[in-house]
C-alpha cells in the first residue's frame, strides 16, 4: 500500500501543467524522431540530451521517459507502412505489418500497434511498480549460460521465419551472421574481417544493417520493378478494428508484455530479440496460421506490446540497481549523473517525489501515446499516397540522413549502400531479409555469451548448462524440436494402424 | 503566388541553389556576430552519451556559462574505441580550431585496432580529469580482503575469472594486468572476462558470476552505499572519499593506476596557437562552473597541461604497450 | 537427377539467364571461403582464455556457408527458383528495368560524394531530386524546390535545433 501512496503523490508530480507539457513534447518528439530510419531512441534521448540541461531533473526524466516510449511506437510506424523499420526493435512489425498496410488495413495495423504498445507500457508499468525490487534481484542472478540458452532458442525460433524455401533462408541467416562478425572480436581483440580498416573495427551497426537491407534495398527493388501503370489505389480504411480484429487481437496484447518485460530487465535482454520470440510465440499458438506472412493482425500486436513492455523492464534494472540494460538506459544513466544523482538501491528512498513522478509519468506518457496516436493512425495510413517517386526519394533522403548524423563518416553511407545492393539482390533472388538481420542481432550475441560461460567455467563445457535457468530453456527447446517429430511417429503410427 | 505567375524550370533551379547555398551560413552567422570569434571545434571519437562525449559536453557548457568563449561546436566521430577520431585529428594538421576529448582508452586502442596514427602524434593540450579503478565484489563474497583474494587469484588464476568493463586494451583490463604482474602472475594466465560497458558488469559482480571487478567506480557509489557491494581496494596512489578501501600500494600491491580524461589538438599547431588552447583550459580548470561540475559528476581533479602532460602520455603510452605486448595484443 | 544425366543441358546463353540464382551459390561459396581464410589467418600468439577462440564461430559459419551454397546449387539444378519478393509498387511482369536502379544508386552515391564537399544542403538536395528524377518524376519546377525545402528543413533541425552539426556548404564562414 505504501507504494500505492507513493504512486498517487507521483501523479501529482506528473499532472501538474509543466510536467504534462513535457510528457507530451516528449511523446510526440519521440515518435517524429523514431519515424526517421536509422534514428532510434538512444539516438533520439542522446540527442535531445542537452535540450534538458536547462530543466529541472524531474521534468527532464519525465521528458525522457515520453521520448523513449515515443521512439518504441514510431519506429514500428514506417516499419508497417513502408517495411523500412526506423530501428532495429521495429524490425518484427515489418513481417506481417507491412502485408496489412498493402492489403489496405494499414490503419488497422497501425491501431493494433498503438494499443499493443499502450498495453505493452501499462502492463510493464504496473510490473514495474509492484515488482521492481523483486524482478531486479532475479535479473542479477542470470548469466551467461542463462543468455546461451536463450540465444539457442531464439535461433530455433528464426526456423519459424525463413519462407518457403529453407536453403534460401538459412543463407539469408548466414549472410547476417557473417555481417554480425565483422570487427574486433570482443573477448580478445583480435580483428575479424576488417580488411585492416578502422571504419570497420566496431562492426556494422545493425541499424545500419536493417536500414540498408529494408529501406535502401527495397527502394532500389521498387526501382528495379517500378509500376509504371497505376496500380489499384490503397484504401485506407476505417481506422478501427472490426470486432475480428480485437477478438485476434487482445490474447496477444496480454501475452507480449509477460515476455517483454522480464527481457528489458535483464542486463543483456534489450528488446529485439523479445519482440521476435513474441512473433515466434504468436505464430505457433494462432490457430489459422496460413494468414502468417501474410498479414495477420496477432504479430503485429503480440510484438508491438512486447516492445513497451521491455522499455518499462529497462527502467527497473536502471532505476534499482543503476543497472543500464539498453543503450537508451545508459543515455539516461548518463543523464542522471549530470545532475549529481546516482541511480541505485538507495534511489527510492534518497529521491522519491523523482522516481514516482517518472513512474507516474509513464502512465502518463502511455495514455498520451494511445490519444495521439490512435486518431493519428489513418492520418500516417496516407503516407502511402504521396507520390512514388517522392515517396521512395524520401525514404533514401532519410537513411542517408541517420547514417551521416550518427557518426558524421561518408563510410558509414557506402556500408549503407553496399548493404542496400546485398538487400536487393536477396529481393531478386528470393532470399528473405529477416533472418539476415535476426543473424546480424542475434549471431554476435550468442558467440559472446557461450565464450563468456566457457571463460567463467574456465574451460569446463558443464560451464554451459551449470544453472537451473539455462537447464529449464534447453528443456524448452527439446520440447520444440521434438513436438514435430513426435506428431509425425504418432500419425504415421496412426496411419498404420 | 505560386499559382499566378509562372516559374520556369530554370528559375526554380537556381531558386533552389540559391536557397541552399544561402541560408545555412546566414543561420549560422548570429553565433560569430555576436563575440567576433569564430567558433571551436571539439571533436569526440565516442557516441553521444559516452565518457568522453560527456566530459566534452560538460567542459564546453562550463567554458560558455563563464563567458570564456562562445560557439563552440562539438561533434561526435565515433569508431574503433576513439582511433578513428584520433586519425582524423591527425590529419587536420595545423588546424587550430580543433580539439579532441580523450582518455586513457584511447592509449590501448591504439594497439589493439593497429592504429596507424598514435597519440604521440597529436600536440597534448591538458588532462583534465581522472577516476580511480576500484576492486569489488559482492557482499556475500569470500574474499574479505585484497591479500585473501590475491592468494586464490595466484594459486589458481583461471578459477578466479575477473570482470571488466571495457574490451581488451581498455583501462578495465589493464588494471587487472598490471595488479596481476606487480604480484608475479603472468598476465597470459589472468581469466579477463570483459562485459559491454558497466550495466553487465555490475551484475555479474553482484551476482557472484565472476571472483571480482574492476571497473571505475562512477556506477558502483550506489550499491557500495548500500553495503551490497565491498571495496578491497583502490588502484589509485590516493585513497577515495567516502569509500571505506586501503590503496593497492598500502596492500602490498605495488600499481598506481587511474582512467584519465584530457584534451589534445592536431599536430603542427604554432606554440601561440598552443599556448592560447593551454589558457582556455587553464581558466577552464579555474572556473566555478566546472569546479561545480567536477562536484556533481563526482569527477577527481587531474588538472595538467602542456608539456607536463606531453610526459604523463608519453609514460602512460610506454606502460600500456609493455602489458599488451606481453598478451600478445600490440 | 534426370536434368543432369537424361537431358544434358547446353551451357548456351539462354541456360545462364535461367539459371543466374546460381550467381548466388557462387557469390555465397566465395563469402564462405573469404571467411574462413580471414578466420585461419587470425594470429595465435595472444592471451586467450576458454576453449572456444575467435576463429571457432567463422570457421563453422563459413564452412555453412559452402554447405548452403552446394545446396542450393542443387535445389537450382533440379528446377528450384527464389521467388522475386512480391510488393505494392512491384511490377514483376516487366522485366527489370536497370537504368532506373543506375540512376537512382547515382543519386544516393552523389549525395556521399558531395557531402562533404559542397556541404549537406546541397547533396542532400541533389540526392532527393536525383532519386525523384529516376523514379520518373519531370515536375521540373516543383522538383528542385521540395527537394531544396527538404534538404534545409533538415539541415536546421539537425544542426540548429537537435546540435547534430552537418557540413554547410563552401560559403560557411564566408558571409
Amino acid at each position: 500500500m505504501e507504494s500505492f501512496d507513493l504512486l498517487m503523490s507521483g501523479f501529482g508530480t506528473a499532472l501538474t501543467p509543466t510536467h504534462l507539457a513535457l510528457a507530451a513534447i516528449g511523446v510526440l518528439l519521440g515518435t517524429f524522431i523514431g519515424v526517421l530510419p536509422g534514428i532510434g531512441p538512444a539516438m533520439a534521448v542522446a540527442l535531445l540530451l542537452p535540450v534538458t540541461y536547462g530543466l529541472e531533473p524531474t521534468g527532464a526524466f519525465i521528458m525522457f521517459a515520453g521520448i523513449y516510449y515515443g521512439g518504441m511506437f514510431g519506429g514500428s510506424t514506417t516499419s508497417i507502412l513502408l517495411n523500412t523499420p526506423g530501428e532495429s526493435a521495429a524490425v518484427v512489425a515489418a513481417i506481417e505489418g507491412n502485408p496489412m498496410a498493402r492489403k489496405g488495413r494499414g490503419s488497422q495495423a497501425l491501431a493494433a500497434a498503438a494499443i499493443g504498445h499502450f498495453a505493452g507500457g501499462l502492463i510493464g508499468t504496473t510490473l514495474l511498480v509492484l515488482l521492481a525490487p523483486t524482478v531486479a534481484a532475479l535479473a542479477v542472478g542470470i548469466g551467461a549460460p542463462d543468455y546461451f540458452a536463450i540465444m539457442v532458442l531464439a535461433f530455433i525460433a528464426v526456423t519459424s521465419v525463413l519462407g518457403t524455401s529453407r536453403v534460401r533462408g538459412f543463407a539469408a541467416l548466414l549472410i547476417g551472421l557473417v555481417i554480425g562478425l565483422v570487427g574486433l572480436d570482443e573477448m580478445t581483440g583480435q580483428q575479424r574481417l576488417t580488411f585492416g580498416s578502422l571504419q570497420l573495427a566496431d562492426g556494422i551497426d545493425v541499424v545500419i544493417v536493417a536500414v540498408g537491407l529494408f529501406a535502401v534495398g527495397e527502394s532500389l527493388w521498387v526501382a528495379l520493378h517500378l509500376r509504371r501503370r497505376p496500380a489499384e489505389p490503397i484504401p485506407v480504411g476505417r481506422a478501427w478494428l472490426g470486432r475480428d480484429d480485437l477478438r485476434r487481437s487482445w490474447k496477444p496484447w496480454l501475452r507480449g508484455p509477460l515476455i517483454g518485460f522480464p527481457f528489458g530487465a535483464l542486463p543483456a535482454g534489450g528488446a529485439e530479440i523479445p519482440t521476435f520470440l513474441s512473433y515466434a510465440v504468436e505464430k505457433r499458438l494462432a490457430k489459422d496460421k496460413s494468414e502468417f506472412g501474410h498479414g495477420a493482425i496477432e504479430g503485429v500486436a503480440g510484438p508491438e506490446a512486447t516492445a513497451s513492455a521491455s522499455a518499462a523492464g529497462t527502467l527497473v534494472s536502471m532505476l534499482t540497481l543503476g543497472l543500464p540494460t539498453t543503450a537508451v538506459a545508459a543515455v539516461m544513466l548518463a543523464a542522471f549523473q549530470q545532475y549529481g544523482i546516482q541511480p541505485g538501491p538507495l534511489l527510492f528512498q534518497r529521491e522519491p517525489t523523482l522516481v514516482w513522478g517518472l513512474i507516474a509519468s509513464l502512465f502518463v506518457g502511455t495514455v498520451l501515446l494511445l490519444v495521439l496516436n490512435l486518431p493519428l493512425a489513418p492520418v500516417w495510413a496516407k503516407l502511402l499516397k504521396i507520390p512514388r517517386p517522392y515517396l521512395y526519394a524520401g525514404i533514401l533522403f532519410f537513411a542517408a540522413v541517420g547514417a551521416y548524423a550518427v557518426s558524421g563518416q561518408v563510410a558509414d553511407l557506402l556500408v549503407l549502400f553496399v548493404i542496400g545492393v546485398i538487400g536487393l539482390a536477396m529481393r531478386r533472388y528470393g532470399l528473405p531479409v529477416l533472418p539476415a538481420v535476426l543473424g546480424v542481432i542475434l549471431g554476435p550475441a550468442a558467440e559472446q555469451q557461450m565464450r563468456r560461460a566457457l571463460q567463467l567455467s574456465d574451460g569446463s563445457l558443464t560451464g554451459l548448462v551449470n544453472t537451473p535457468f539455462s537447464i529449464v530453456v534447453y528443456a524448452v527447446v527439446a520440447v520444440v524440436l521434438l513436438w514435430p517429430a513426435a506428431n509425425a511417429l504418432r500419425k504415421r503410427r496412426a496411419a498404420r494402424v | 503566388m505560386k499559382g499566378t505567375v509562372r516559374v520556369s524550370p530554370l528559375a526554380a533551379a537556381l531558386t533552389a541553389l540559391a536557397a541552399v547555398l544561402l541560408v545555412p551560413p546566414l543561420l549560422s552567422s548570429g553565433d560569430s556576430d555576436s563575440t567576433g570569434v569564430r567558433g571551436l571545434r571539439v571533436l569526440v571519437p565516442n557516441s553521444p552519451g559516452g565518457g568522453y562525449d560527456i566530459t566534452a559536453r560538460t567542459a564546453v557548457k562550463s567554458i560558455e556559462d563563464s563567458g570564456l568563449s562562445s560557439g563552440i561546436e562539438v561533434f561526435n566521430l565515433p569508431g574503433a574505441g576513439g582511433t578513428v577520431g584520433l586519425g582524423r585529428l591527425v590529419n587536420e594538421r595545423g588546424n587550430d580550431k580543433l580539439i579532441m576529448s580523450m582518455g586513457l582508452g584511447v592509449v590501448g586502442s591504439v594497439y589493439t585496432n593497429k592504429s596507424p596514427s598514435s597519440l604521440a602524434d597529436t600536440t597534448p593540450i591538458a588532462r583534465l580529469i581522472e577516476e580511480p579503478d576500484i576492486v569489488v565484489v559482492a557482499k556475500d563474497s569470500p574474499y574479505t580482503d585484497l591479500a585473501g583474494l590475491i592468494a586464490a587469484w595466484k594459486a589458481t588464476p583461471g578459477a578466479v575469472p575477473v570482470g571488466g568493463g571495457s574490451s581488451p586494451g581498455g583501462p578495465d583490463h589493464l588494471a587487472p594486468m598490471l595488479m596481476a604482474k606487480a604480484v608475479g602472475l603472468a598476465p597470459r594466465d589472468v581469466n579477463y572476462v570483459p562485459f559491454d560497458g558497466g550495466g553487465e558488469l555490475l551484475a555479474s559482480v553482484l551476482g557472484g558470476k565472476v571472483a571480482f571487478g574492476v571497473s571505475g567506480i562512477g556506477e558502483y557509489r550506489d550499491q557500495i552505499q548500500a553495503g551490497e557491494l565491498r571495496v578491497l581496494a583502490v588502484t589509485s596512489g590516493k585513497r577515495i572519499p567516502g569509500v571505506q578501501a586501503p590503496t593497492l600500494q598500502e596492500s602490498g600491491v605495488d600499481v598506481d593506476f587511474t582512467n584519465w580524461r584530457g584534451v589534445v589538438a592536431p599536430p603542427g599547431i604554432t606554440d601561440t596557437a598552443r599556448d592560447r588552447l593551454v589558457t582556455l583550459l587553464t581558466d577552464l580548470h579555474g572556473s566555478g562552473a566546472w569546479q561545480e561540475s567536477l562536484r556533481r559528476n563526482g569527477w577527481t581533479d587531474a588538472f595538467q597541461t602542456g608539456p607536463e602532460f606531453g610526459r604523463f602520455l608519453a609514460a602512460e603510452n610506454a606502460r600500456v604497450a609493455d602489458v599488451l605486448r606481453e598478451l600478445g595484443l600490440a | 537427377m534426370s536434368a543432369l544425366t537424361g537431358n544434358r543441358p547446353r551451357f548456351d546463353r539462354q541456360w545462364l539467364r535461367e539459371h543466374s540464382e546460381l550467381g548466388v551459390c557462387v557469390v555465397l561459396a566465395a563469402l564462405g571461403v573469404l571467411v574462413l581464410t580471414d578466420a585461419l589467418s587470425i594470429p595465435t600468439d595472444f592471451a586467450q582464455r576458454g576453449p572456444v577462440g575467435p576463429e571457432a564461430v567463422p570457421v563453422l559459419v563459413g564452412g555453412l556457408l559452402l554447405l548452403v551454397a552446394a545446396l542450393l546449387a542443387r535445389d537450382v539444378l533440379r528446377g528450384g527458383k527464389g521467388e522475386a519478393e512480391a510488393g505494392e509498387d512491384v511490377d514483376l511482369s516487366e522485366p527489370g528495368d536497370w537504368k532506373t536502379v543506375l540512376l537512382l544508386s547515382g543519386a544516393f552515391l552523389a549525395n556521399a560524394a558531395l557531402i562533404g564537399l559542397l556541404g549537406f544542403p546541397i547533396s542532400g538536395t541533389v540526392l532527393f531530386w536525383g532519386a525523384a528524377y529516376a523514379l520518373g518524376s519531370r515536375e521540373l519546377v516543383r522538383d528542385p524546390l521540395i527537394a531544396a525545402g527538404m534538404a534545409l528543413v533538415t539541415y536546421v533541425v539537425f544542426n540548429n535545433l537537435l546540435g547534430v552539426p552537418l557540413p554547410g556548404g563552401p560559403l560557411m564562414g564566408v558571409l
